[in-house]
């Protein structure tokens, strides 16, 4: 009789099958590879790195100072002002027959020409101080009468552009804070187009007409232009000084405006409550094609592009090197579910580059800002709920790279193919972006169906309608919400982690 | 003529502060089958690598045919080689991998398909190399090595991954391979797998040949022409023997060991003198206890038994 | 040096990698080209700009897919071990280096020759039909234009240019994916970082340094002023690069062990 054979059986305890535990082990196997780690904290000081060489390489010492609006935000703030002070309450009334534009086409060759948001009418300001507040109301090349205060507030009136036979009527009346503003196409029947409350008016403030053009956008490049309009039947109510009118240009010297065209100048003429007004520039939020000089958080975050590259490495690697290796039998004989494998990498992954990009963008953002500003440079302010976006989306745009060149690995199963693909998606539309002949349509395109829409995660500036300018993804506008963008870009991941899993769980390892 | 087979002298290589090569020498020469064992770790394959020119000493030579390897104008004609037979093209099929080796030597195509019949792989030839058992990329690494036609064949670990039928079929290919007058170097760390083919055997140890001799020489030395006798009269025995000149000693109730006679001239002794005796045998050591006596200081890295394996 | 150049032709022709990688360049190369042209149109107002060097966009692309195929030729046999058989069997390491960049210039030249073709091709037939016509300034692109012949030329030197310089990194890194990186972010980065840089010099000599940024100033045809650099030295720094980073890799590939 053969004598019974107790089979072997551990006296461990037997370990818990959790995805926990399978986190744990990627985790392990992460920190254990040294070029990896150093692969990711390369990538959070790249972050760095690059803002700090954006603080230090601009020197703007001694420019003009950036005009500033009641609100904080930099504003343009230069038009032709022809005014009186106006002690306390009263009121203003002008007809507009006319508002011409010229647009220059070369050097000394001014053509006329439409500037939609040429404006010319009534404005009572707390002084010729830039940024000061104020409120107007005007009639517009091609967007019809419009009230406008403070910069960023904007209110349609009557549509229609002027002309001698349909003269515009402009009434402003002031009492205390309230800021009413009137138009009418007849002078019988006046429409109210809107009250106002600006604060900090102060006791006497300037009053009178205003002539600014902002520049014509034209291909991808703007040119300044310069408008004249007529001003008749002047006249006005309440605390007014009387007397003469001051003709000045208001904010002369400014970073926010661009001067005249060649051979024009900022001027009036006339008397009796008729006067001609010639002048330029615009009295608007200042957006990036009018303030060149600032700097945005997304410029001083350039350093994500060099992040990106790393992370996109050390992605692709945690996968294809098992398959090199034929670490991935190893792999799945020890976590024979294969897609929760590929999970707990992607979470790993995501984790450790989200706080790498993070990390980067928390010390990287205010360490730039605070350098450029140390040298003079404007840079467009942001409430700190968008610094945060910004930072977490940093994060969180190269945590989803990374998974994405994960993915992609997984489908290659060879690095170099791998990081190629991914880099190129993500890198090569923003450089197409930056191509100056690339019409925007095309570059929002590009910014709206490829993985470079993420970038729109680090965008801080905002488009305004009343400010015709070059609102392209290359100046720093997207055409998707900063999470919509970067949803893009988790889109392709998402796809990719799953055919990644699908051919996974089909193929031989 | 300049010196046959493989020649190494005084090697010296530092790894930071491990020391791989510690004065290595010996010659491997042409007609005989060399083994060269030791433990893993020993530095037979840095030595290999060293033969080749890929690894740079810091002291030291080692020469092919009284030349070293990178003055060589076409290095696969006087030595081929097998280092690590992973090493390929995963998609590229072994006639085009040793098409582009033989390329390299200006050797034509007709050549390829002669080592690739020579080995057997003709039927597989122009698959991928990718999807090859380990038995046939050594098949394959072994064509390549012989591509050439080298007076010189070196072979890290040939036997690595072959069955039983791929293993008779090495030691009867490498045996004819010296036959035809050739130099040929085996490494590898099993004994068993040598014993064999190998005539002559380079012990490494630690960085250095611990030993470098003919096997039989090694296997007589080790065996001290000792021979071991089994008789009820002990006594009568030892006298007998002892004035025929040998040494004998009693190692047990009924057992002694002689030295200082063959085996057959203590039978002859003994029958005449009508000593009764039930057993006389050779006292015959194998490769193994060579090996083991040889390297018990060299090895490095010993596991653990596994009952010793903590909780 | 005939032995180690049939050797590693051989062994590029007998996987199907490269050949693969190449009809992907030259399909990749065109595609982008045609894109870029078939965007753009020309209005009686505004038709400016470099139509060239647009037919040219591909290049960008198709750069990325050549230094796979570099980096492939080197780093390949590092991960799989091959290179030591490769060195037994061409011990003059340099010569077998050369021997990889001579095939590798041969086959990418060839590849690039119909690729930049195939999109100036593109460019012809495509800006023709959005009304990049004679009248407006705009003549069909052809060889005989003399920058647009230096443009081609150019592009085509500036690829084979690109396979050299990742060719060193991958000798000098050895890792694929590693050298991949490093090779795309020279070639991508510098000219996105260089828009940071606030100061104009430092702007400027960052676009001059750059591989990618210096070299394709060998595609302008008009507004050679506002290059940072005139093509011709454009495509020298390119080259500089590739000399550099090879002449690295090949002293590496000698001193170290394989």
């Amino acid at each position: 009789m053969t004598p019974t054979v107790t089979p072997y059986r551990s006296g461990r305890p037997v370990g818990r099958d959790g995805f926990f535990q399978l986190l744990h082990a990627e985790w392990t196997k992460f920190r254990t590879v040294p070029g990896w780690v150093t692969g990711v904290v390369v990538a959070a000081l790249m972050v760095v790195l690059v803002a700090l060489l954006a603080g230090v390489s601009s020197n703007q010492k001694g420019s003009p100072p950036v005009p500033i609006g009641p609100g904080g935000e930099p504003v343009t703030d230069s038009f032709y002002f022809v005014h009186q002070p106006l002690a306390g309450n009263g009121s203003i009334t002008v007809s507009v027959p006319a508002l011409r534009s010229s647009i220059p086409t070369g050097p000394a060759d001014l053509r006329p020409g439409i500037v939609p948001w040429a404006k010319a009418g009534l404005i009572i300001k707390q002084s010729t101080r830039q940024g000061s507040p104020y409120a107007a109301i005007m009639v517009t090349g091609s967007h019809g009468v419009r009230m406008q205060d403070n910069y960023v507030h904007d209110t349609a009136g009557l549509p229609g552009s002027v002309s001698a036979a349909s003269v515009r009527r402009l009434r402003l009346d002031r009492s205390g804070d309230a800021i009413t503003g009137y138009a009418s196409a007849d002078g019988r029947h006046w429409t109210k187009v809107g009250t106002v409350h600006v604060r900090g008016l102060g006791p006497t403030a300037q009053g009178g007409l205003f002539v600014a053009s902002p520049p014509s956008v034209h291909g991808m490049g703007t040119r300044g232009s310069v408008s004249t309009a007529v001003f008749e039947d002047l006249r006005t109510h309440g605390r007014w000084a009387g007397g003469i009118w001051t003709g000045d240009q208001v904010g002369r010297k400014s970073p926010s405006f661009a001067g005249y065209p060649q051979n024009t100048s900022g001027s009036f003429t006339g008397s009796d409550g008729s006067f001609t007004v010639t002048g330029a520039g615009d009295i608007a939020p200042a957006v990036r094609e009018t303030l060149p000089t600032g700097g945005t958080l997304k410029d001083i975050l350039t350093g994500t592009f060099a992040a990106l590259i790393a992370v996109i490495v050390v992605g692709a690697l945690y996968i294809t090197t098992e398959y090199r290796k034929n670490l991935i039998h190893l792999t799945l004989a020890a976590a024979p579910r294969r897609s929760r494998v590929l999970v707990a990498k992607a979470v790993v992954l995501g984790v450790v580059t989200f706080v790498a990009g993070l990390a980067g963008a928390v010390v990287a953002a205010p360490l730039g800002t605070w350098l450029a500003r140390a040298n003079g440079v404007y840079v467009f302010p942001v409430a700190s709920s968008t610094e945060l976006r910004v930072a977490l989306g940093t994060g969180a745009l190269l945590a989803t790279a990374s998974i994405l060149a994960l993915a992609v690995g997984t489908i290659f199963r060879h690095s170099a193919g791998a990081v190629t693909t991914v880099i190129v998606a993500i890198v090569l539309p923003y450089l197409l972006i930056a191509n100056p002949f690339m019409p925007a349509s095309v570059s929002d395109w590009l910014t709206r169906v490829t993985p470079a829409a993420a970038f729109a995660v680090q965008q801080t500036l905002v488009p305004y309608h009343q400010v015709t300018s070059i609102y392209t993804p290359y100046n720093g506008y997207y055409p998707l919400a900063p999470w919509a963008g970067l949803a893009v870009l988790a889109g392709y991941a998402t796809v990719s982690l799953a055919v990644a899993a699908a051919l996974l769980r089909r193929r031989d390892a | 003529m300049s010196a046959p087979g493989i020649v190494v002298a005084g090697l010296r290589k530092r790894y930071g502060a491990t020391l791989a090569l510690d004065g290595m020498s010996f010659t491997v020469r042409p007609g005989v089958v060399t083994g060269f064992v030791g433990p893993n770790g020993a530095g037979k394959s840095t030595t290999m690598r060293v033969i080749l020119g890929l690894d740079a000493v810091d002291e030291g030579t080692a020469l092919i045919e009284g030349k070293p390897y990178h003055s060589l104008r076409h290095p696969l004609s006087h030595v081929g080689s097998l280092l690590d037979a992973a090493a390929l093209h995963p998609s590229r099929s072994a006639r085009n991998h040793l098409l582009w080796l033989a390329h390299s030597q200006g050797l034509a195509a007709r050549r390829v398909d002669q080592v690739i019949e020579q080995v057997g792989l003709t039927s597989a030839a122009r698959r991928k190399a990718g999807g090859y058992s380990l038995g046939m990329r050594q098949r394959l690494g072994i064509a390549a090595a012989l591509l050439g036609d080298p007076p010189v064949i070196m072979l890290d670990e040939p036997f690595n991954g072959m069955d039983p039928d791929g293993i008779i079929w090495m030691r009867g290919f490498l045996r004819s391979l010296a036959a035809q007058g050739r130099a040929v170097l085996v490494s590898s760390h099993l004994m068993s797998e040598v014993q064999d083919t190998a005539a002559h055997l380079v012990v490494a140890g630690r960085g250095k040949a611990i030993a470098d001799a003919g096997v039989a020489d090694l296997i007589a030395a080790a065996s001290g022409g000792r021979v071991a006798l089994r008789t009820t009269a002990g006594a009568h025995a030892m006298r007998v023997l002892a004035h025929a000149g040998a040494t004998v000693a009693a190692t047990g109730r009924d057992t002694i060991t002689v030295s200082g006679l063959p085996a057959d001239r203590i039978v002859m002794l003994l029958s005449e003198s009508a000593v009764p005796f039930s057993e006389v045998s050779a006292h015959r050591a194998t490769l193994e206890d060579v090996y083991q006596e040889l390297t018990r200081e060299a090895v490095e890295f010993r596991a653990a038994t596994p009952t010793e394996v903590p909780r | 040096m005939r032995p180690a150049l049939h050797a590693e032709w051989t062994k590029l022709r007998t996987v199907a990698g490269p050949l693969w990688l190449l009809l992907g360049m030259i399909a990749a190369t065109v595609a982008l080209s045609a894109g870029a042209t078939s965007v753009v149109t020309c209005t009686s107002a505004d038709c400016g700009g470099d139509v060239t060097r647009l037919s040219l966009t591909g290049v960008q692309l198709g750069q990325a897919m050549v230094a796979i195929l570099a980096v492939l030729v080197i780093s390949g046999e590092y991960s799989s071990g091959m290179i030591r058989t490769t060195l037994t069997a061409m011990p003059h390491r340099a010569t077998a280096f050369a021997a990889k960049a001579i095939t590798l210039t041969g086959v990418v030249a060839v590849a690039g020759t119909t690729a930049v073709l195939g999109s100036l091709l593109a460019g012809r037939l495509i800006l023709h039909r959005h009304g990049f016509t004679a009248a407006p300034g705009h003549p069909a692109l052809s060889l005989s234009d003399g920058p647009t012949l230096r443009a081609t030329a150019g592009s085509i030197l500036y690829l084979t240019l690109i396979a050299l310089l990742s060719l060193g990194i991958a000798a000098i890194v050895r890792d694929s994916a590693t050298s991949i990186g490093i090779i795309l972010g020279l070639l991508y980065l510098l000219p996105i970082l260089s828009q940071v840089i606030g100061n104009p010099h430092g702007q400027r000599l960052l676009q001059q340094i750059g591989p990618m940024s210096a070299g394709l100033a060998i595609q302008a045809t008009t507004n050679l002023h506002s290059l940072p650099l005139s093509p011709w030295a454009g495509l020298g720094v390119t080259a500089g690069w590739a000399a550099a980073t090879l002449v690295a890799g090949g002293l590496l590939l000698r001193v170290r062990d394989a």
